[in-house]
C-alpha cells in the first residue's frame, strides 16, 4: 500500500510536469466527492428506453399473453378496451381527431413512439404499484395496448429487436418549439375601438368552494376517527393508501367508496371473509371489477386483509 | 390621471351598448347594485366612527401571550386560515396525480412561503429518506459518479430567486372564462429562493464525452418522472437544488434534492431527483410526448416547449379581493418571464383601449416574480382591468385573441395571454374574457 501510493505520487508528479502548461490553462481540480458506481450498479437504475430501442432489456411478449395481465392490472382505470374509466386516460381510439374541436389524444392517435409506452409502463404503471411488473409483463401489456390500437396483430411477439420498428401513426406530426409565435406591440392609446369590445362571462357553478372551514372540518373528522380503529385496521392504513385508495377513494370502476355505508352494506351481506377472499384473489361482479390485491401483487395477504378492515371501519 | 376618469354611469352606459343582451341585463342589474352598495358603504363608515369597541383596550393588551417555542416550528396567525393551497377537484381523476394552486391573491412581495408553493405530483409526494437517497450521473461521461446528500452539500452552493410555474397555469380558460378566483386562474406559479449546486459543476466532475447533447433527469417518485433536457440548459443555469427559502426542500418540492431549470416549465425541474443520464438524443418519454406537448389547430404538435413566456396578472383587485368604498387604492399585480427580467408592465382600465405604465416595485430579478403597482383613486366607475408585461427581450404579452389565432384552443399549455377582470360598480370583480 505504502509503496503503491508512493509510485502513484511519482506518476502524478510526472504527469503534472508534462502537462503543467495545460494545467495552467484551465482544467479544474476535482472535488473528489462521490463514488464511482460499478456497471452492475448503474444497470440496476438505468431503466430508460429511447425510440431507437436503446435501453430495452432482452425479453418478449404478445397481446395474447398480455390480455389477462391488462384485464387484471390496467382495465380498472383504463377500461377493458382502452376506453378509460371516469377521468383516467383512455389508451385507444381517437384516430383522426387531432384537428377536431374535442381531440382524443390516445396512444394510437397521438403518441409518437412505441418505446414511450414500454418505458412508461415499466417505470410508472400500474398506478398504485409502479415498478412491480416483470420484463415479460411489460412487453406483453405493451403489445396488448398496441393491439387495442390496431397497430399490431394479437399474435405478434414484441421483442427488444422489433419494438423500435413499430411505426406510430402520429410520429411525424411533432415539431420543435418555434415560439415566440405572437407579436404584440406596446400600444398606449386608441389601441382598439371601445364599441368592438364584447365581454364573455364565466360559466356559473364550476369554481370550487373556497370556504376553508369545510376542508378543516373534514380533516378534523378524519383525525377523530383514527383512535377508534382496531389494531388490524390501523395496520391496513398504509396498504390502503398505497393500493386501494385510487379506486375506493374515488369510486372508479364502480368500486364501493370508502365511507359509503350503503355501497358496502350490500357487499357485506356475503360476509367479511368472502370480501377478503375477493380482495386477495380478485373478483368480477355485476357492478365493478376488483383486481387481485388491487393490482399490487407485492402486498401480502395479511396486508390486504388489514386494508379491508381499514375500509370497513371507515363506515 | 383625473383627466382619464369618466363617470361610472356614463361608462356603464357605454359598455352596456357593446355587450350581448344577457350580459347587458347583468350590467344593468349591477348598476342597481351600485347605488345600494354606496349606501351600505356610507352607513358602515358611520358605524365605525360611532362605535367605541375598536378603541377599548383589548384583552390581549391586558394579559400574557404564549411563551417561546409554544410552536417550535411557527405557524401563521389563526386569522390567516384562509391562506391555503387549493385544488380544482374535477380537473384530475384523483389527488395523487394532480395539482394545487398557490393563494397568490393573498401573497405580498415576490417570495412564496414554503407551505404555499403550488404542488404538482405525478404519483403523489413520496417520503424520501435523505440518508438512503443517492444521485447518480452516468451515460456519455468519462467517470460516472454517485453522490450522497452530504456529498452534494460539500460542493460550492449558490442561492437564486426564480419563479416556478406549471405550463398548464391558466390552461382551464383556453375556451372561455371558467374560474371566479385568481387562485384558480393563475395560482400554478410560485417564487422562491433556491439553493444548490450548479449542474455544470457536477457535469465537470463526471467529464462529458464529445457526443453528449442531452440529459435525462429522473425522479425517485412512483412515476419515475423523467424529462429530456438539452445539454445547453444544463451547462447554462440549471441547478441541483436542496433548499428553498432558507430551509431544506419541502417534500412537496422534491426533498431532499431536485433539478431546477430557471424560467422553464415546472415539470422539467424534476423533483426527488435520483438520476441524470447523459446521452446524444432526447428520450421522448411520456411526459414530453403524450403530455407537455402543445397540440396546434393543424393537428400537429409542438414539443420541448420549455420556456415560460412573459405573463402578468392583477392580484388586487381580483375576485377574492374586491374593492369596498370609493377612494384610494393600489392596483397591484405580479409579472414574470422565463426569458429574463420584466422591463415594464402597463395597466388598462378600459379593456385595452388605452394603457398607462406602472411602477415596478422592490426586486426586479431575471426569471422571478416581479411586482408592479399603480395608485388609483376609484370613483365607483366599473372597469375592465388588464395588465400587460414586457420582458427584457422586448416580447410583449399577447392578447387572448392573438394567442388563439395561432394556437387555437386545444394546446392546454402555455396560456400567457393578457387577463381581464371586470370591476363592477359595487367593487366586486368578475373573471371575463374580451372578444
Amino acid at each position: 500500500m505504502y509503496n503503491s501510493s508512493k509510485i502513484s505520487i511519482a506518476i502524478t508528479c510526472a504527469i503534472a510536469l508534462l502537462f503543467s502548461a495545460a494545467a495552467l490553462a484551465g482544467p479544474k481540480t476535482s472535488y473528489g466527492l462521490g463514488v464511482t458506481p460499478t456497471k452492475e450498479e448503474i444497470a440496476l437504475w438505468d431503466i430508460d428506453v429511447r425510440p431507437d430501442g436503446q435501453g430495452l432489456p432482452i425479453g418478449k411478449g404478445s397481446a395474447i399473453e398480455g390480455e389477462a395481465m391488462y384485464e387484471a392490472k390496467c382495465a380498472s382505470c383504463h377500461g377493458s378496451f382502452g376506453e378509460g374509466e371516469g377521468r383516467w386516460p383512455p389508451l385507444a381510439g381517437g384516430e383522426n381527431t387531432l384537428k377536431d374541436d374535442r381531440p382524443e389524444k390516445t396512444v394510437g392517435s397521438y403518441w409518437p413512439y412505441a418505446s414511450t409506452l414500454w418505458d412508461y409502463i415499466n417505470r410508472a404503471m400500474p398506478f398504485p404499484a409502479p415498478k412491480t411488473l416483470t420484463v415479460h409483463e411489460v412487453y406483453a401489456i405493451t403489445a396488448y395496448v398496441l393491439y387495442l390500437n390496431d397497430l399490431i396483430e394479437d399474435d405478434y411477439v414484441l421483442t427488444q429487436d422489433n419494438l423500435a420498428q413499430v411505426k406510430m401513426p402520429n410520429q411525424d406530426n411533432f415539431y420543435a418549439d418555434d415560439r415566440p409565435d405572437t407579436h404584440n406591440t406596446r400600444c398606449m392609446n386608441n389601441c382598439k375601438k371601445p364599441k368592438d369590445i364584447v365581454i364573455v362571462q364565466s360559466l356559473r357553478g364550476i369554481t370550487p368552494e373556497q370556504e376553508e372551514e369545510q376542508e378543516q372540518g373534514a380533516a378534523k373528522v378524519e383525525e377523530k376517527a383514527k383512535p377508534t380503529l382496531s389494531k388490524n385496521a390501523l395496520a391496513g392504513e398504509a396498504p390502503y393508501k398505497q393500493s386501494c385508495f385510487v379506486c375506493h377513494g374515488s369510486g372508479i370502476a364502480d368500486a364501493p367508496r370508502t365511507g359509503d355505508k350503503n355501497a358496502w352494506a350490500s357487499r357485506l351481506k356475503q360476509g367479511t371473509p368472502m370480501l377478503i377472499k375477493h380482495a386477495i384473489e380478485g373478483y368480477i361482479g355485476d357492478a365493478g371489477v376488483m383486481p387481485p390485491k388491487g393490482g399490487n401483487m407485492n402486498l401480502t395477504d395479511e396486508q390486504v386483509t388489514a386494508a379491508v378492515h381499514y375500509m370497513l371501519e371507515q363506515n | 390621471m383625473s383627466k382619464n376618469k369618466i363617470s361610472g354611469k356614463a361608462y356603464l352606459a357605454e359598455l352596456a351598448n357593446n355587450v350581448p343582451s344577457n350580459a347587458r341585463r347583468n350590467f344593468l342589474k349591477q348598476g342597481v347594485k351600485f347605488s345600494t352598495g354606496l349606501v351600505a358603504a356610507v352607513a358602515s363608515n358611520e358605524a365605525i366612527s360611532g362605535n367605541s369597541t375598536a378603541l377599548d383596550v383589548p384583552s390581549w393588551s391586558k394579559s400574557l401571550g404564549s411563551g417561546v417555542v409554544s410552536t417550535p416550528y411557527g405557524i401563521p396567525s389563526k386569522f390567516e386560515k384562509n391562506v391555503i393551497r387549493r385544488t380544482v377537484p374535477w380537473l384530475t381523476a384523483d389527488k395523487i396525480s394532480s395539482i394545487s394552486m398557490s393563494p397568490i391573491q393573498e401573497l405580498k412581495g415576490i417570495i412564496t412561503p414554503n407551505g404555499l408553493v403550488f404542488e404538482r405530483y405525478h404519483a403523489g409526494s413520496p417520503t424520501v429518506d435523505p440518508e438512503q437517497h443517492r444521485l447518480m450521473i452516468h451515460g456519455l461521461v468519462d467517470n460516472p459518479l454517485m453522490f450522497t446528500m452530504d456529498d452534494l452539500m460539500r460542493f460550492p452552493s449558490e442561492s437564486v430567486i426564480h419563479f416556478l410555474e406549471c405550463p398548464a397555469n391558466g390552461g382551464m380558460e383556453w375556451r372561455g372564462p371558467q374560474m371566479e378566483a385568481l387562485q384558480f386562474t393563475h395560482g400554478m406559479v410560485s417564487c422562491c429562493e433556491w439553493t444548490g449546486v450548479r449542474l455544470s459543476t457536477l457535469l465537470d466532475e463526471v467529464g462529458l464525452k464529445s457526443k453528449a447533447k442531452w440529459v435525462l433527469a429522473e425522479g425517485a417518485d412512483g412515476a419515475g418522472m423523467s424529462r429530456s433536457i438539452p445539454l445547453d440548459k444544463a451547462l447554462d443555469d440549471a441547478l441541483i437544488v436542496y433548499a428553498q427559502n432558507g430551509e431544506m426542500l419541502r417534500p412537496e418540492q422534491g426533498y431532499p434534492v431536485r433539478l431546477f431549470n430557471p424560467g422553464w416549465e415546472g415539470n422539467t425541474s424534476v423533483k426527488w431527483l435520483r438520476r441524470l443520464e447523459i446521452g446524444d438524443k432526447p428520450w421522448h418519454h411520456r411526459e414530453e410526448t403524450s403530455k407537455y406537448t402543445d397540440l396546434m389547430p393543424d393537428g400537429r404538435a409542438r414539443r420541448f416547449t420549455y420556456e415560460q413566456e412573459a405573463n402578468s396578472v392583477i392580484t388586487s383587485p381580483c375576485p377574492e379581493n374586491p374593492w369596498g368604498s370609493r377612494g384610494s387604492y393600489q392596483i397591484e399585480g405580479i409579472a414574470w418571464s422565463g426569458r429574463g427580467k420584466i422591463k415594464q408592465v402597463d395597466i388598462s382600465l378600459d379593456g385595452g383601449v388605452s394603457w398607462r405604465p406602472t411602477k415596478l416595485k422592490g426586486l426586479v430579478l431575471s426569471k422571478a416574480l416581479t411586482r408592479f403597482s399603480l395608485p388609483y383613486s376609484w370613483d365607483g366607475a366599473p372597469a375592465l382591468l388588464q395588465s400587460r408585461a414586457i420582458d427584457e427581450t422586448g416580447y410583449v404579452q399577447p392578447t387572448l385573441s392573438q394567442l388563439r389565432k395561432v394556437r387555437g384552443t386545444n394546446t392546454i399549455y402555455h396560456k400567457n395571454s393578457i387577463h381581464t377582470w371586470q370591476l363592477l360598480s359595487d367593487g366586486k370583480v368578475k373573471n371575463v374574457q374580451l372578444k
